[in-house]
């Protein structure tokens, strides 16, 4: 906690006192050793599934080398196999397709909902703003069974699009909380001089409002983007054909066989299945944080 | 409903199939409409052995100007069971579906009676597994076929030369690959007392036998056994709970010596656990299809060489093996019923059978005893006869845990582990044989709710 | 912000002010409401349709009997408060979810602050980084913490052999068990916590800090006094989003120990998974899963007033 209070103290007037510098590297120090404790916590794992994915299965099974390292030369045969020999390209396309038209449709849901709901106000919108969220409170380990049957009576059963379809339900509510609480501190003076300027309310949203959100809004896109990209109750209820299956669930059940499990290419599997997501954010957080800056300094 | 000459040469074709198979009286199907069928299958684990059905029911396909068409819904997660729990919710979907274990029971009001059909098997086959019966015939209505692809049972494989090692003990002169050549005197003392000093052996060499305790099927089912070979009813078939006995505080005090000898991981072992403890090499021994030996014979080809899958040990009340059989069902709701019913026929005929057991390297077990002398027991290799002992042989009578009470209950005590979880509370919990068969009884009452 | 923060409710009095118009405003306002009505439409079909209908499905659902052909009424609940098993569910569930929860905002915090000091050029690696378990789909990266945590091959123990020390029976120990669970849980949200906090961090006003360590204050107290209740909003909101969340997680447990060793990690999603899918009960099932719904139900209704309250202060 130190270490957040020197930081933030402006450059200039840290070189004129001495003491602050070798408090602020000190501070600075023990946040580096820190950060390396946690990473290794975080980076343990996918460190491990690194490992197995380049190791061929006779080396996983024997366990008698270093389980850490790669003991037996470097193979790429994992990831050969799990493209050639499984359709885990079609499940990748098929995840990006659901994936993009969730991210879309949410955003649009969310951001118009949330517009209404924390600029504007109706009948009951303080009702429908907490209940959105209660909608958390019915799991879908619950909720597969009735959908199952709106699904089938849309003919959408065993269909990627069913998931478009229900995945807004797990991305939706949460985004407009986010999108809620950006459209909130937006200054009241902004929208009212844009009324009285006679622009219409979905102009005052594109021009002024979507603009000064953007940070709220990429953070919602992320999050839409993981949830849909990883969900794992639906599909497991709905796609049974591998050309409809998405990845979380294509990956598990095409390389677990009954009990024999395919160690190398799921941990392969695993580790293409993160990039996509891992790039977005790689991309998107940059923006996310300049966009949260500059929002930060103007206010 | 018209009868066409098209469903008598349906008839006749059984016939032809040049089979063992006595069709004493011809199974009549009514008419169906070429049209479709769906069927949702359990997604084989052996490559290439979903194949050997896809093109089994494309011949009938063909022949019969229906078009077949199988998803294949894997196992894993329970995807099969969510997705047969939403169809019979929603009341539509595949025609036909694979069952496994307790699915039929619980579908029971779904699904649409077989009688007409298996007892045709029956009198084809000859007499059908109790176990099938037991959880396919409800109420005395058939609503499950048994399949031969997935169906199972759990007989003991072990490492050849760890037990003539390390416990004095030949397994393949014991069992050898032909059961005309079993010798009483020897089999008979495979029970469950030697099978123990030998784990004990095994366990001091530094090689233990690895035996699931955790709530999985592997674990629910050779602990069932157990349990039947000493007698133990957890309920009958009158509802009535009898775990408190001198039988249970038999088993649990053999099981207590037995668990002590077992790797202290086989509590949180599931149904792979023991698969990788033989794989491994470490294990001398576990209960399971010749699942673990197949993926020994891809990345541990020395231990694959070394198992013998052979008999269960007997105990005070016989030698039984827990079986594991999956079904077909047909959905009240399916449109075309009698086309389903005569491909399940077709499926089921000796030769389809064959097909299928060889497509799987003989992890398929049909439910009929006729139909156990495929070749493909006999020259599944190495070494040459390791699975000739898996379908039940000898004296060893198929069972599974939760029966005898009624299949409702018995469901309950299948899938809530009631067994397994008493012997944890046991050996792992270090609880006394009078509290854990106390909170048994507790938890057989819940069950009989159902 | 802080500016805004500090000016209140100024633009309503001067809409007061303006009164004279008020028959013209009131116009507006209809319309405005019908547009605002509008806009949440998508919103209100799919909650109505895709979660509001399922859900009275499934609460009438747990009233049945098992083969679903009785009205039983609280019978389901009545039969689950009965039993240990349940008790022990419920139990646990509470466990795992409160301290999976406390820990994920802990780390997050503690890492949002730690990645918040860097500076800028090397934030963007580290940030990078630690959001990695955020972003491998759970159902997989938890199978990779399985095959850690295997009791034959863990790579774990094999450290701890190196070291000389004994295994850990990581899922066979209720203990060990109960406590992967959670560890794999916290890995995997606490990310989540660091990027929603990072954001909240970020939109700090700097002047605030600057004024305070004008008035003497020390970190701690910048802390107490300008972090926490500027990110208030947004630590109630993730905390509750992953209360939930976590209560109903199910793919951890399904994965790790479904459930066992003797049931000691079973949590609502698994059990009810257990009784409603597995051994063909699905009222029972939906009665599992709906127990918490009460409780969840209230807290979430207060906390979410709170926050809806405070925004409408700050704005």
């Amino acid at each position: 906690m130190t270490a957040t209070a020197v930081a933030v103290e402006p450059a200039g007037r840290a070189k004129s006192r001495p003491s602050l510098a070798r408090n602020r590297r000190w501070a600075l120090g023990t946040s580096y050793v820190f950060l390396v404790l946690f990473a290794i916590f975080f980076l343990t794992p996918p460190y491990y599934m690194i490992v197995t994915s380049f190791k061929s299965d006779a080396e996983v099974a024997h366990m008698a080398t270093n389980p850490w390292i790669i003991a037996n030369g470097v193979t790429l045969d994992q990831y050969k196999l799990l493209f050639t020999q499984t359709d885990f390209l079609i499940y990748f396309r098929n995840t990006a397709i659901v994936t993009i038209c969730v991210v879309v449709i949410t955003m649009v849901v969310s951001i118009l909902a949330a517009f209404s709901l924390g600029r504007m106000k109706f009948w009951g919108s303080g009702i429908l703003a907490t209940g959105i969220f209660l909608t958390y409170l019915v799991p879908d380990t619950l909720l597969f069974i009735p959908l199952f049957q709106i699904v089938r009576g849309l003919g959408l059963l065993n269909s990627y699009w069913s998931l478009v379809l229900v995945y807004p339900t797990l991305t939706v509510p949460f985004c407009t909380w986010i999108m809620i609480g950006y459209f909130q501190s937006i200054p009241k003076e902004l929208d009212e001089a844009a009324l009285i300027d006679g622009a219409g309310h979905m102009q005052m949203l594109l021009k002024i409002f979507i603009p000064v959100a953007l940070p709220g809004i990429i953070a919602a896109t992320i999050f839409a983007f993981t949830v849909s990209w990883a969900a794992f109750v639906y599909p497991l209820a709905f796609l049974y054909s591998s050309d409809q299956q998405v990845l979380t669930v294509g990956t598990v059940t095409s390389l677990i066989r009954a009990d024999v499990y395919k160690w190398g290419m799921l941990m392969a599997g695993a580790l293409v299945a993160a990039a996509p997501p891992l790039v977005i954010y790689a991309f998107l957080m940059d923006y996310y944080i300049a966009g949260l800056t500059a929002g930060a300094t103007k206010g | 409903m018209r009868r066409s000459s098209v469903t008598r040469r349906g008839v006749l074709k059984y016939a032809a199939l040049g089979t063992t198979a006595v069709i004493a009286a011809p199974y009549i199907s009514p008419t169906y409409a070429a049209g479709r069928l769906t069927l949702g299958c359990w997604d084989h684990w052996v490559p290439g052995a979903n194949n050997t059905l896809t093109k089994l029911c494309n011949e009938w396909g063909e022949k019969n100007k229906v078009e077949v068409q199988i998803d294949y819904i894997t196992s894993q997660g329970e995807k099969d069971k969510l997705t047969a729990a939403a169809e019979a919710q929603a009341g539509t979907g595949h025609d036909i579906m694979s069952h496994r274990d307790w699915n039929i029971q619980v579908h029971q009001n779904a699904l649409e009676p077989l009688d007409d059909v298996v007892n045709q098997l029956i009198k084809q086959h000859g007499p059908i597994s109790p176990v099938a019966e037991y959880l396919a015939k409800i109420k005395g209505t058939w609503r499950g076929v048994p399949t031969t692809v997935g169906s199972q049972v759990k007989p003991c494989c072990s490492r050849l030369d760890l037990y003539k090692q390390h416990a004095g003990i030949d397994l393949r002169e014991m069992f050898p690959p032909d059961e005309a050549q079993y010798d009483k005197a020897k089999t008979d003392q495979w029970n469950w007392d030697l099978y123990l000093t030998s784990a004990e052996k095994l366990f001091k060499a530094g090689y233990p036998v690895g035996l699931p305790m955790g709530q999985t099927s592997d674990a629910v089912d050779w602990v069932g056994a157990l349990f039947n070979a000493y007698g133990v009813v957890m309920v009958d078939d009158k509802d009535n709970i009898k775990i408190n006995s001198d039988e249970t505080r038999q088993a649990l005090e053999y099981l207590k010596k037995l668990m002590a000898v077992n790797p202290p991981e086989v509590y949180a072992w599931d149904d792979a656990g023991n698969n990788r403890w033989l794989v491994s090499g470490k294990g001398s021994g576990i209960m399971n299809p010749p699942s673990a030996w197949a993926v020994a014979k891809r990345d541990n080809p020395d231990v694959a060489a070394n198992c013998w899958t052979h008999p269960i040990p007997r105990g005070p009340k016989g030698r039984f093996v827990g079986q594991l059989p999956q079904f077909y069902g047909l959905w009240k709701f399916s449109s075309n019923k009698a086309a389903a019913k005569d491909l399940l026929l077709y499926i089921s005929q000796r030769d389809a059978v064959g097909q299928l057991v060889a497509a799987s390297f003989g992890y398929d077990l049909p439910s009929f005893k006729s139909l156990h002398d495929f070749d493909t027991w006999k020259t599944v290799e190495p070494p040459l006869g390791t699975v000739y002992s898996y379908p039940p042989r000898g004296d060893e009578q198929t069972s599974i845990a939760g029966a005898p009470a009624r299949s409702d209950v018995g469901a309950q005590i299948y899938n809530q582990a009631i067994n397994t979880v008493m012997v944890a509370k046991l050996t792992q919990g270090g609880e006394k044989p009078d509290d854990v068969i106390k909170w048994a009884e507790r938890e057989l009452e819940g069950t009989l709710r159902a | 912000m802080a500016e805004i923060a500090h000016r209140g409710w100024q633009p309503s009095s001067a809409l007061a002010r303006r009164r004279p118009v008020a028959h013209g405003l009131a116009r507006l306002a209809r319309r405005r409401s019908t547009i605002a009505f509008l806009m949440c439409l998508p919103l209100i079909v799919i909650v109505a349709g895709l979660v509001i209908y399922p859900a009275c499905y499934a609460i009438v659902l747990s009233t049945l009997n098992k083969s679903q052909t009785r009205f039983v009424g609280l019978g389901n609940f009545t039969f689950l408060l009965s039993r240990d098993v349940f008790w022990m569910v419920v139990w646990q569930s509470a466990i795992f979810a409160l301290s999976a929860v406390f820990f994920k905002a802990l780390i997050g915090l503690i890492t949002a602050h730690l990645v918040n000091n860097l500076p800028s050029r090397g934030q963007r690696k580290w940030r990078g980084m630690l959001l990695v378990p955020w972003v491998i789909p759970l159902a997989l990266s938890t199978l990779g913490w399985w095959w850690l945590f295997d009791p034959t091959h863990s790579a774990f123990n094999w450290i701890i052999r190196a070291f000389g020390g004994t295994d850990i029976p990581w899922l066979s120990d209720p203990f060990w068990a109960r406590f992967s669970v959670i560890l794999v849980n916290i890995w995997y949200g606490a990310p989540f916590f660091l990027i929603m906090y990072l954001a909240a961090l970020k939109s700090v006003p700097e002047q605030l800090y600057e004024a305070a360590a004008i008035d003497g204050a020390n970190a701690w107290q910048r802390f107490v006094h300008i972090t926490l209740p500027m990110m208030r909003n947004i630590i109630a909101i993730t905390v509750l989003f992953s209360l939930i969340v976590t209560f109903a997680n199910f793919d951890i447990v399904q994965i790790m120990t479904a459930g066992g060793p003797r049931n000691m990690t079973h949590v609502f999603a698994t059990y009810a998974f257990l009784l409603g899918i597995r051994s063909g009960d699905i009222p029972l099932g939906a009665s599992v899963s709906l127990f918490m719904l009460p409780i969840l139900a209230i807290s979430a209704v207060f906390i979410l007033r709170g926050v809806r309250k405070r925004a409408r202060d700050i704005a």
